[in-house]
């Protein structure tokens, strides 16, 4: 565990209500140790992404020990790889993970509480896409 | 020299989300490998999805194993988890 605290997540999600409450369920998981903080919909509440809101949660999930961002599909992960690539008011280090968007929040979660950095995080939440559950 | 140690608990309740990450952060704060056997299945404790993935339920046998240079405190750790996370009513 470094002084900067722990590595925050951001849940990026076409709904607001999914990326809501996939940050409830992460958080229940992890103890409430982690801030992942939950970036969806549209401004005016429509299913979409937002790049107000994501830069919010961003700097909302940013402790100083970096974030890692998770999208679930289509234009959010269009939305947050452009984002990155421009660079302007994003926290550095940040990674996005390539990952199924509820288990990898759960297993990202995991690692940010025990003090992993953004990639051990980045990589808890794309190992998750091996994860069986049957 | 890395020491092993097991023990086995009968699970009071199932091992549903929330006790799986209580047992994977404490798992992780140890050296030692450790391992969940539960009805045939083996998973990391390490791993929460792993942990969630055995689908351990009331009333089985869950095997704890560890090996390393804490392996018995980490038994005892995740066996005293697994006792108390899976509690009736908890």
């Amino acid at each position: 565990m470094t002084d900067a605290g722990r590595v925050g997540i951001v849940l990026v999600s076409h709904s607001a209500a999914l990326a809501a409450g996939t940050a409830e369920l992460a958080g229940q998981v992890g103890g409430g140790e982690v801030v992942i903080v939950p970036a969806g919909g549209t401004d005016d509440g429509r299913l979409g992404t937002s790049i107000d809101k994501i830069r919010h949660a961003l700097a909302a999930a940013d402790n100083g020990a970096g974030v890692v961002v998770l999208p679930d599909i289509g234009s959010s992960v269009l939305t947050v790889r452009a984002m990155v690539a421009d660079g302007e008011g994003v926290p550095e280090p940040l990674a996005i993970a390539d990952a199924p968007f509820v288990e990898g929040a759960v297993a990202a979660t995991i690692a940010a509480a025990v003090g992993g950095d953004v990639k051990a995080v980045a990589s808890a939440a794309e190992e998750a896409r091996h994860a069986r559950k049957l | 020299m890395p020491a092993s140690s097991e023990a086995s608990i009968t699970l009071a309740g199932d091992l549903h989300a929330r006790p799986a990450g209580s047992l994977a952060i404490a798992a992780a704060m140890f050296e030692s490998s450790i391992e969940l056997t539960a009805a045939g299945h083996t998973t990391d404790a390490k791993s929460v999805l792993g942990v969630m993935g055995i689908g351990a339920t009331s009333g089985q046998v869950v095997t704890v194993r560890a090996t390393g240079p804490d392996a018995v405190e980490a038994v005892a750790a995740i066996t005293g988890i697994l006792a108390n996370a899976t509690k009736v009513g908890s």
